[in-house]
């Protein structure tokens, strides 16, 4: 029993490391020019909210590195039904930008001793759904559709702000050091096309190649 | 319920137990404290009825108000700015809401729009309307005949009604009419009218009452008039009865009403199967179409097909965004 599980073992390793020899991966690098705006001054839900915000619009740092910009590679899907959290705290969206696969659910809730509203509406103003969260805690669980940029808003709060990028192709999001990678990425030439809320910048091509990190930088302005 | 008396634990707020509590912690954010809508600071962009007002906040049945609180604006085929409660409030609570804005109308006097029914194809309603109608209608001698009706509330309970029906060989008479709501609780009303129609040969009064009540989830109509021409050479006297019993096939306002008609003039009687539909998700649009069959002298007066298309024109339309 114990070798069939030591060869269980052995053979599952072996097979990871023969998947992960067979194919390569992406990092990168988003930085940009653009500064980031000063704090949002809170002038309603003070106890819950604070008197001030950041402006998460551009959350940038001092050497230029762009957090919340959502790397997609074209042409390699990523099948998943995984739930997507919304988190309601602090009156932000928690994280502000998401990935999401389509037709799989976003659950959103609260931590908040107040009102807040999740309207998930796409590029085209349709709305998706609007939830009220009255009372923290309260789970509801809805489903996100078809791909798409899917913006987030809260009815009560009109600073509040979130995306959820809805792809069923290998995605990534930056973080606050302007970094992404994307890993198990078959060899091949690919497109991979940078999004940001509020800034722009070309796609890109990129070649990948087996056991291989390949390295790319976006500026977007 | 489970759920809301969890959060409500969790919660680090005061405990909202009353439901002008939550009104003045939740609704209030867009709806203000006293319901109006109107905000110093608003807090969406679409400007929310001013349920202070009674012509606003009484006309429609509690289960659009409750729709429109479960299900969001889009529920009712308003602004997807007023999200949804149903995961969050009881159905109880909801309820409680709907009480609440009703409240904000300080008159009284106005009647339940629990008692405004849907509207039978002959059958007159009791509920006074805002509403503008073309009722075709198609004799078995394919004789058509086209009516414009216009209907306009007076007050807190009464309507003026005018009607031009168009025949194949054009115009023989107007249509004048008043009613008065004389009766009304929340499942229940009694109306009492006078129809005036006016020829080149004639006018004929006809003095009528309406009635409509819920029984369980079907409504039941009813109008009971007598025909009584000036001149009795030109038309004659005739007693008209109508009854309608119709259900709805689920809560939304744009949702089918099926529905039948006993109709009797004298000794004629007719049945009428009708179907109605509203066409937009506010309901503010909507037709029937319905078959008057003759249950005797079949041969001689045939099928007759009648049929609306309604727009109740203080009603929006569509939704803004």
């Amino acid at each position: 029993m114990g070798r069939l599980l030591a060869l269980g073992i052995l053979g599952t390793l072996a097979c990871a490391s023969i998947a992960s020899a067979q194919t390569g991966s992406i990092t990168g690098t988003i930085t940009t020019a653009a500064k980031g705006a000063a704090p949002l001054r809170i002038t309603i839900d003070q106890k819950i909210c604070g008197n001030e915000l950041p402006d998460e619009a551009i959350v940038v740092d001092a050497q230029g590195r762009l957090a919340n910009a959502v790397v997609i590679l074209t042409g390699v899907k990523r099948p998943s039904t995984a739930e997507t959290l919304v988190m309601n705290e602090k009156c932000r969206f928690a994280p502000r930008v998401q990935l999401a696969r389509p037709n799989a659910t976003v659950r959103t809730t609260s931590k908040d001793a107040v009102l807040h509203t999740t309207q998930a509406q796409l590029a085209n103003g349709r709305t998706i759904f609007n939830v009220a969260l009255p009372v923290p805690g309260i789970n509801i669980t809805k489903p996100i559709g078809g791909a798409g940029m899917v913006r987030l808003t809260c009815n009560t709060h009109p600073w509040m702000r979130g995306w959820v990028i809805v792809t069923d192709e290998a995605a990534a999001i930056s973080g606050a050091d302007g970094k992404f990678s994307i890993d198990n990425v078959p060899p091949g030439t690919y497109e991979l096309r940078a999004w940001h809320e509020g800034l722009k910048g070309a796609p890109q091509k990129i070649t990948v190649a087996a056991g291989k990190s390949t390295e790319i930088s976006f500026a977007l302005k | 319920m489970n759920v809301l008396l969890l959060a409500l634990t969790l919660s680090a707020q005061p405990q909202l137990t009353t439901i002008p509590e939550m009104w003045d912690a939740w609704c209030a954010r867009c709806h203000a404290q006293d319901g109006s809508g109107k905000l110093d600071e608003p807090t969406v962009t679409v400007e929310p009825m001013d349920f202070t007002d009674c012509k606003i906040t009484s006309p429609e049945p509690d289960a659009d108000w409750e729709r429109a609180i479960a299900k969001g604006g889009p529920g009712v085929g308003l602004s997807p700015q007023m999200p949804a409660f149903e995961d969050s409030l009881t159905a109880a609570q909801i309820a409680g809401f709907v009480s609440h804005m009703r409240g904000f109308c300080k008159e009284t006097g106005w009647p339940s729009g629990n008692t405004n029914f849907p509207r039978p194809l002959v059958t007159e309603k009791a509920f006074p309307e805002n509403e503008f109608l073309i009722l075709p209608a198609i004799s078995h001698e394919r004789e058509v005949t086209l009516t414009a009706l216009y209907e306009r509330r007076l007050g807190k309970r009464s309507m003026v009604e005018i009607g031009i029906p168009f025949h194949n060989d054009g115009v023989r008479d107007v249509e004048i009419a008043f009613k008065h709501a004389v009766h009304s609780n929340e499942v229940r009303i009694v109306s009492l009218g006078l129809e005036t129609v006016v020829s080149r040969d004639t006018a004929v009064f006809e003095p009528f009452i309406s009635a409509g009540a819920m029984l369980g989830d079907w409504y039941l109509q009813g109008q009971v008039k007598v025909e009584l021409p000036v001149d009795r050479k030109k038309a004659d006297r005739a007693f008209v009865y109508n009854a309608y019993l119709g259900r709805d096939t689920s809560q939304a306002p744009n949702t089918w009403t099926l529905g039948v008609e006993l109709n009797g003039e004298n000794h004629e009687i007719s049945l009428t199967p009708q179907v109605r539909k509203g066409l937009t998700g506010t309901g503010a649009l909507a037709a029937s179409i319905g078959a008057m069959v003759p249950l005797n002298e079949r041969e001689e007066r045939g099928v007759r097909w009648v049929g609306y298309l309604l727009w109740e024109f203080l009603e929006p339309l569509r939704a803004r965004r």
